[in-house]
C-alpha cells in the first residue's frame, strides 16, 4: 500500500489560518517533521493546499517515528568484550593452592 | 636500525627530496580496489616485512598509491564495508596487497567512532568521553569496532567518505572492515566536572532560581591497538 511521505520544509507563519489548519490536520507541527499518510484523494487535496510548504514523495512503506529515529541513530561503535565482574568471579572460582 | 634511521635522516634533507606532492607522508590505501594501482607495486615492496625506510627510497611508487579513487568510492560504495554480512566477504585485492605495508610500521593510529563521533586514538591513550557510558563498570574491557582510518607514520587505510544526510535518507558513514584491526579499551572509571551553578531570573521577581549541574564522564584507556595481517583475517574465515 503506497504512502505519501510529507515533510514540512517551510512554516506557515504569516499565511492564512487555513494553511495552519491543514498542516495541523496532516500532523505537521514544526519544520522538518515527516509524516506518512496513505495515498488517497483526501490527502492529495490537503497536500495541494500547502504544496508550497511541503516536500512530498510516494513510498511503499510507512515508517513510525521510532523507526525514523532508529535510522538516524549512529552505530555505538563498541561492545563490551569482558566485564570486570566476570574476571572477579573467575578469580574466586579458581582453586587456591 | 641505527644505520637505517641515519640514512633516512640524510635522505630527508630538503635538497635531496622530490617535490612535496611526491612525498609519501600522505600515502593512502583504499578499501576499494582500483585496477591501475596494483600492478605498479614491485614484489620486493609487498613482501618486505620490516623495511621501514622503504617509502623514502621509493617515493615515486608510494606516491602512486596515494592517488586514492575517492570519486569512485563515493559513486559505488561497497556495502560490505559497513554492514558485515553473516558470511565472510573476501578482502579487496588492494587491501590484501597493501595491508602488509601498513602492518610493518607498528605504532598505529586509529579514528574510532563511538556513537557517531570520531576519536583519534593510539595505544596507551587515555580517552575522556564527553558523556557517561551507561552499563559499564571500571575494569570492563570494551572492543572498539567502528573505525574510519587506520594509519602509521607513512600509510593510512581509510574508508570511503561518508554520505551526507538528506531528506531522503540519514547520513551514511562507511567504516573499515572490523576484521582488519583490534582495538581494546579498558574502562578506568568516571570523572566529573566541578559543580556548575546557573542563576535563573524572572522579571519582577526577587527570587533567583539556581540550577545546579554536574556532569560525569567515562574515562577509557586504549590498551591494545593492532592491525591484523592478511593471513589472520583470511584464516578466520
Amino acid at each position: 500500500m503506497p504512502y505519501f511521505r510529507i515533510t514540512l520544509l517551510r512554516s506557515a507563519i504569516g499565511l492564512p489560518a487555513k494553511s495552519t489548519g491543514v498542516l495541523k490536520a496532516l500532523g505537521l507541527r514544526k519544520r522538518m517533521t515527516t509524516v506518512y499518510h496513505p495515498v488517497s484523494q483526501d490527502v492529495a487535496g490537503q497536500i495541494m493546499r500547502v504544496k508550497e510548504l511541503v516536500d512530498v514523495t510516494e513510498v511503499e512503506t510507512a515508517l513510525t517515528k521510532e523507526e525514523m529515529k532508529a535510522l538516524r541513530r549512529p552505530d555505538p561503535g563498541f561492545y563490551i568484550e569482558r566485564r570486570a565482574s566476570e574476571i572477579r568471579d573467575l578469580a574466586e572460582e579458581a582453586p587456591r593452592w | 636500525m641505527l644505520a637505517q634511521s641515519f640514512r633516512r635522516s640524510l635522505l630527508e634533507t630538503r635538497g635531496v627530496l622530490p617535490p612535496t606532492f611526491l612525498l609519501p607522508f600522505s600515502a593512502r590505501l583504499s578499501t576499494v580496489p582500483s585496477a591501475a594501482e596494483q600492478s605498479s607495486i614491485p614484489e620486493s615492496l609487498v613482501n618486505s616485512k620490516t623495511n621501514t625506510s622503504l617509502p623514502t627510497k621509493d617515493s615515486r611508487t608510494t606516491s602512486r598509491i596515494t592517488s586514492p579513487p575517492i570519486q569512485s568510492t563515493l559513486k559505488s560504495p561497497n556495502p560490505a564495508i559497513t554492514q558485515p554480512p553473516p558470511f565472510p566477504t573476501p578482502l579487496p585485492e588492494t587491501v590484501k596487497t597493501l595491508l602488509p605495508l601498513l602492518s610493518s610500521q607498528p605504532p598505529y593510529y586509529l579514528t574510532a567512532h563511538i556513537h557517531g563521533r570520531p576519536y583519534l586514538l593510539t595505544a596507551g591513550d587515555t580517552l575522556r568521553l564527553p558523556f557517561r557510558m551507561s552499563n559499564v563498570q571500571p575494569g570492563d574491557t570494551l572492543r572498539l569496532n567502528r573505525a574510519t582510518h587506520i594509519g602509521s607514520r607513512d600509510y593510512t587505510l581509510s574508508a570511503p567518505a561518508a554520505i551526507k544526510g538528506t531528506r531522503d535518507g540519514p547520513k551514511k558513514t562507511f567504516y573499515l572492515d572490523e576484521r582488519l584491526f583490534i582495538c581494546r579499551a579498558t574502562v578506568l572509571g568516571t570523572e566529573s566536572e566541578p559543580m556548575r551553578v546557573k542563576e535563573k531570573t524572572k522579571r519582577r521577581m526577587r527570587h533567583i532560581r539556581k540550577v545546579k549541574s554536574k556532569h560525569r564522564f567515562t574515562v577509557l584507556r586504549i590498551t591494545e591497538l593492532d592491525v591484523k595481517s592478511v593471513g589472520d583475517v583470511e584464516g578466520k574465515e
